[in-house]
């Protein structure tokens, strides 16, 4: 054996033993996500009103609450990822003020749950919670994917209730470029027959909208991740955050059988909000009733939601005060990957910090 | 010497690979948005799902006239009794937000009151707590 050889052989044996804890980490446990302490201050049903503990004093933080709701069909962890990569975390740092509204998990009890029952049951109970919690009669509003989307439909079915300012995320919002968006072909009539799918489930099941979003890249996602894990297993950072978001990725939820039927239908299908002729419970949604304070946040590279879906909506709703901020980055990556905190937190934060006193 | 060069290879087969998989990266991609995998799919999640529902709905009238036969109460019982609960734990939070809200209001009430006896030179009473009445 050379001597350069023999000399390495440490090295090369830790790296081995790096490799193999880090392989049985992730191939056994699940990490640590959501880690931000924080207490529930209101619950209905399956969802639940957190606020995250203030890591600064009164006197420098913002006066208006900001509320962050998540999509329906994963966990809001994804927005409190891990320590040193948490939205959450970041926003304590800068003097806000953060609630979260968690919708929960589905049951089979939970499948006539429709878009009506989370825009006009649910988020105006746990706003109206969060005002007498925080004592502001104003509130921002944050919404990602699915969120954005009954963001919007709230801003604009209660202009009244207090909204100042409205930050929408990767927002599904407009379907007229229908060749353009991958889901909206997978969901097309002509091949996709919703009813049918929930008399056999009731909810749309959890294993069937990963295995739909991960088709729209499947070498991507069910080789390339596991690849990139492997060329840097040796490297416990990388391993440590892929972790975390495999963890995150991987325990999607089911979303309610109506709700998905009206999203399939009314959105994807019919795209009525966009055209005018969307009502919820018998209310029509008009964007131009959206008159909060509008930053809308698009991902140039979103296959999920991509940008068509979005920029347009800029022109419909009836806000003075608006902006389009596109960004580098997925649907995902966009917010929780490792540039969003040189990135994307610190123009939401410039945004919003002005709007918040 | 030996290690620079296992290293150089191991890079080139590193590099291979990702263009591999680059390219088959597109081209399935090309396949998964094409109108003829869409169709595919369809022909075979449609049997797969007739039959679930089939099952789904036969297992679910078994189960229920097993738990009739026990005098039990049927899944759509136990259902139905959830979205009751639902319902009343709405009209709960109205309630209470609405006792919020008086509280709130009396409170208010209150203060101008106490700053009036502040005002009148009685703080003993206006610090402490409200006065029964009758």
């Amino acid at each position: 054996m050379p001597a350069s050889d023999a000399a390495a052989a440490p090295g090369l044996l830790s790296r081995l033993s790096t490799m193999a804890a880090n392989l049985t980490k992730v191939t056994t446990t699940r990490a640590p996500i959501g880690q931000t302490p924080r207490q529930v201050i209101w619950t209905l049903n399956k969802a639940t009103l957190f606020r995250y503990t203030p890591v600064v004093r009164d006197e420098r933080r913002h006066p208006i609450p900001l509320l962050l709701v998540f999509a329906l069909m994963n966990k809001s962890s994804i927005l409190d990822l891990r320590p040193g990569n948490s939205f959450v975390e970041f926003l304590l740092q800068k003097g806000y003020d953060v609630y979260l509204l968690d919708w929960g998990t589905p049951g089979p009890e939970d499948a006539q749950t429709d878009l009506g029952d989370y825009v006009l049951e649910y988020l105006p109970r746990a706003i109206r919670k969060l005002k007498s919690f925080s004592g502001s009669a104003e509130f921002n509003l944050l919404g990602w994917c699915i969120g954005a989307m009954l963001s919007t439909l709230y801003a604009s079915l209660r202009p009244s209730d207090g909204l100042k300012s409205l930050i929408l995320l990767t927002a599904p919002l407009d379907f007229t470029q229908h060749d353009k968006i991958s889901l909206a072909r997978m969901t097309d009539e002509r091949y996709f027959d919703v009813d049918r799918v929930l008399q056999a489930f009731g909810n749309m099941p959890a294993g069937l909208i990963d295995y739909g979003a991960k088709m729209l890249k499947p070498v991507e996602n069910f080789v390339g991740g596991y690849l990139r894990l492997f060329d840097n297993l040796d490297n416990t950072k990388v391993v440590d955050s892929w972790h975390a978001m495999n963890t995150w990725v991987s325990d999607a939820i089911p979303l309610a059988g109506a709700a998905y039927r009206q999203f399939i239908l009314d959105f994807y299908r019919g795209n009525k909000l966009v055209k005018g002729t969307l009502t919820v419970r018998g209310e029509k949604v008009d964007l131009r009733q959206v008159r909060a304070s509008l930053l809308n946040v698009i991902g140039e590279d979103d296959h999920i939601t991509p940008p068509c879906q979005s920029e347009g909506i800029l022109e419909m709703v009836g806000s003075a005060d608006k902006e389009l901020l596109r960004l580098p980055g997925g649907h995902i990556g966009l917010m929780a990957g490792s540039g969003a905190a040189k990135v994307a937190w610190p123009k939401i934060d410039a945004w919003l910090s002005e709007r918040s006193a | 010497m030996s290690s620079d060069s296992s290293k150089g290879f191991f890079e080139r087969m590193r590099g291979v690979r990702d263009s591999a998989m680059e390219d088959l990266a597109k081209l399935t991609l090309a396949w998964t948005s094409s109108d003829s995998y869409q169709a595919i799919n369809a022909a075979i999640s449609r049997p797969a799902l007739l039959a679930a529902g089939i099952f789904r709905k036969a297992t679910e009238s078994a189960m229920a006239d097993l738990l009739a036969r026990l005098n039990m109460p049927s899944r759509e019982d136990v259902l139905a009794l959830s979205q009751r609960l639902t319902r009343i734990e709405m009209v709960l939070d109205d309630l209470g937000a609405g006792m919020d809200q008086f509280h709130r209001g009396s409170s208010r009430q209150q203060r101008p009151a106490a700053r009036e006896r502040e005002g009148n030179g009685d703080r003993r009473q206006a610090a402490g707590p409200p006065a029964k009445e009758g």
